[in-house]
């Protein structure tokens, strides 16, 4: 029976390391027909809101369109090369979205890389491009504490603007000339949050701005009520929540609730998508919060958001982010049929250096040293919007395009903000 | 069956498996690509995880979950000590640290017994999330920490090796007269105090011991992640998967919940790359499965096949 069970032990060890062999057998290549973009996204877990109403409608609009003309052209191929995504989910956490840019890098061997969703994930993703050596042009995500970093992350080009990348410096701007004295800043309780609210403590003072409040909450607060009544007694003639949809939604549910009517009201991630706007109709008026621009801006922009728009909800509307993402995959294109191939070093080389009209305008970005780069504030067409008559409309001050030559402001900002609309009978 | 009856009778037989195993692991660099490098180790760090959480619970019954926050201890240590230790010594402290905290809080809670006892160590992952961040916001001022980042197949020795400590440990406390005092605490912990065993002392020892081991993975898995934050390091998600890979396992065996945490390392990492659009639904078809037809986990499925099997056999002889 010994030996029986040693047979019997040795076949399985045989056929265990068969198994394992056939793992790592290489297949030969096949010839070059497409272009293989790999992707971490959340498809599941907390920030899967988000990532379904940013950068995904962007790639499920922008890949059919460019493929449709036959994909990009490849000079080392002498070809149209059509673009395959190839997409995992990451469950929203981190370690699992190392894992698996890792995976897209070292086992599929994708041709590019494409953004993981959210600030901490940049942050995470980028230095496992940089190891590699994969250009990685970012989405959702973006923080003072990535400049501090670029210079050591050459293959990062971040395109979402932030705090002092320019959108505070315009919010200060915008609230001196209509004379806001004093703000209340409630911020979550995270990166986003903490930078913010200090950039909040910068640029506000530098025009006279008086903070009076600056609340930290946890990202899983529910009741408002007690911050919002606190923001009222304050009497702040600005209140500014610096938070993700989590945080503005209920906010500004428990302000309606409260009939508390600051002269400014403004909200953060969340407040920028169609969703806050069909939860809230029209409640929504004179709600401020980051933009970058919407149909009125151009004939390019227009063009791009019914093309975007067209047979999606209002929920997956974006008039923060979507531009600027846009704009940063026709950059990327273009620089990849520039390079004409692979070679990510190149890529890098021509993104750095590119100056391109996108729907945006002259469109680059600012590179920091021989790191890496964030898309220039000076092609931004908006940083402030305010919900106007249903729109959400780009908002400015007087002289701004000395500072931001592509800024349009689209409408007046409203000063102070209309009451909430008295509750339904 | 005489064959597989005779292969568990014969415990030198599976040390030389285990052995041989272990070679084939050591040298996975060798001859394995480089993400199978990656996955084997995230799939060591979920068996690190669910043995060391095993080690308190099978014998005691006390269900802990405080995974997340030892192992969140860990990552924050290197985080912090990265930059001024070598590699060992940083996951060692990682280790230390979290066995430290472990002691304290062991040594305040371990008279609280049930679900009191789960609801605070649930709570503990969420009090030091909450203590970090406000440290972080008001004293150092910091946003979140970049990593030392490390070579993939350095960490994968390291990892490999924790694992190896901690197998060894786990096997020589069941064998132990500790094992033996430990499982009578889960049996009747006042007949167990009856008898002499001290039994505060061995179940804060023993929570502090595994904490040690998910403090320690937790520092070397942080120089995989290259950037950390208090919500990044002390995600819930480490407090529960272990129980869940556990329970599929089952925690009758020393071998048990290893396999309960390949298994379902594996399926997990096959679901989101393969079905990522379907990764909750089945993930989740697959726990309430587990759950309401696997009471012992797999290796008592298969136990009770075999036993089934036995049963006929004599029958029939």
């Amino acid at each position: 029976m010994r030996n029986k069970s040693i047979m019997f032990m040795v076949s399985l060890l045989l056929v265990l390391v068969l198994m394992a062999l056939s793992l790592f057998v290489a297949c030969p290549a096949p010839a070059k027909d497409k272009i293989v973009v790999g992707m971490s996204r959340p498809l599941s877990g907390p920030l899967a809101i988000i990532g379904d109403s940013a950068f995904r409608p962007i790639y499920e609009t922008w890949v059919p369109m460019v493929n449709a003309d036959g994909g990009i052209y490849m000079s080392k191929y002498g070809k149209y090369l059509p673009i395959e995504l190839k997409i995992y989910d990451d469950k929203s956490d981190v370690g699992t979205m190392t894992r698996l840019t890792e995976k897209l890098i070292l086992e599929d061997k994708v041709d590019f890389l494409w953004p993981a969703c959210g600030t901490s994930f940049v942050f995470g993703q980028a230095p496992i491009a940089n190891k590699y050596g994969y250009v990685l042009v970012t989405a959702e995500g973006g923080a003072t504490t990535i400049k501090e970093a670029l210079p050591s992350l050459p293959y990062l080009f971040v395109s979402l603007s932030f705090s002092d990348w320019y959108e505070v410096p315009v919010l200060a701007g915008i609230l001196a000339e209509q004379g806001v004295k004093t703000a209340y800043v409630v911020y979550i309780a995270d990166l986003h949050g903490i930078e913010y609210s200090g950039v909040f403590g910068i640029e506000l003072p530098k025009k006279g701005i008086q903070i009076v409040g600056n609340v930290s909450v946890p990202p899983d607060l529910k009741d408002f009520a007690p911050v919002i009544t606190d923001a009222m007694n304050s009497g702040a003639d600005a209140f500014l929540c610096e938070g993700y949809p989590d945080q503005v939604l209920p906010a500004m549910g428990t302000s309606i609730a409260l009939g508390y009517n600051p002269k400014v009201w403004l909200g953060g991630p969340g407040a920028n998508f169609g969703f806050f706007h069909t939860a809230f109709g029209p409640a929504v008026e004179g709600v401020t919060c980051w933009a970058v621009a919407n149909r009125k801006t151009s004939p390019a922009m227009k063009e791009m958001y019914d093309l975007l728009y067209e047979g999606k909800p209002e929920d997956v509307h974006d008039w923060w982010g979507h531009p600027l993402y846009w704009a940063s995959l026709d950059i990327w294109k273009a620089a990849v049929e520039k390079v004409g191939s692979t070679d990510q070093d190149a890529l890098r080389e021509v993104l750095a250096t590119t100056k391109l009209d996108t729907v945006l305008g002259p469109t680059w970005f600012t590179m920091f040293g021989d790191g890496g780069g964030l898309m220039a504030y000076e092609s931004h067409t908006g940083e402030v919007g305010q919900w106007i008559n249903g729109e959400l409309e780009v908002v400015g001050y007087t002289g701004i395009e000395e500072t931001l030559p592509n800024y349009k402001a689209t409408a007046d900002f409203v000063y102070p903000k209309p009451l909430w609309p008295a509750p339904a009978e | 069956m005489d064959i597989i009856r005779g292969v568990f009778k014969m415990p030198r037989l599976w040390w030389l498996i285990s052995l041989i195993l272990l070679v084939l692991l050591a040298t996975l660099p060798l001859y394995g690509s480089a993400y199978t490098v990656i996955l084997i180790t995230a799939i060591i760090m979920y068996v690190i995880l669910t043995v060391s959480w095993t080690m308190f619970f099978a014998p005691t019954g006390y269900l802990s979950l405080a995974t997340a926050a030892f192992f969140g201890i860990g990552i924050y240590t290197m985080a912090i000590l990265g930059e001024q230790l070598p590699l060992l010594p940083a996951v060692i402290a990682g280790g230390l640290v979290s066995f430290v905290v472990a002691l304290i809080v062991g040594a305040i809670t371990l008279r609280l017994r049930g679900v009191y006892f789960t609801i605070f160590t649930f709570g503990l992952v969420e009090l030091i999330k909450h203590l970090l961040l406000f440290w972080e916001i008001n004293v150092t001022g910091t946003r979140g920490r970049f990593v030392v980042l490390e070579n993939n197949n350095t960490i994968f020795g390291v990892i490999l090796g924790i694992f190896v400590v901690l197998m060894l440990t786990y096997y020589l406390l069941r064998r132990s007269k500790y094992g033996l005092a430990l499982r009578s605490i889960g049996e009747n912990e006042e007949a167990a105090a009856h008898l002499g065993v001290n039994v505060n002392l061995l179940k804060v020892f023993t929570f502090a011991l595994s904490a040690f081991f998910m403090g320690a993975a937790g520092a070397i898995m942080a120089t995989r992640w290259t950037y950390v934050d208090p919500y990044v390091a002390f995600n819930v998600l480490h407090s529960f998967l272990p129980v869940l890979m556990a329970i599929f396992g089952g925690m009758s065996q020393l071998y048990s919940p290893i396999i309960g945490a390949v298994i379902f390392a594996y399926i997990e990492e096959q679901l989101l790359t393969r079905f990522p659009e379907y990764f909750m639904l089945i993930f989740g078809v697959i726990l309430v499965v587990a759950i309401l037809y696997l009471p012992n986990g797999l290796v008592g499925l298969v136990r009770k096949w075999w036993q089934k099997g036995l049963r006929e056999e004599n029958v029939n002889s």
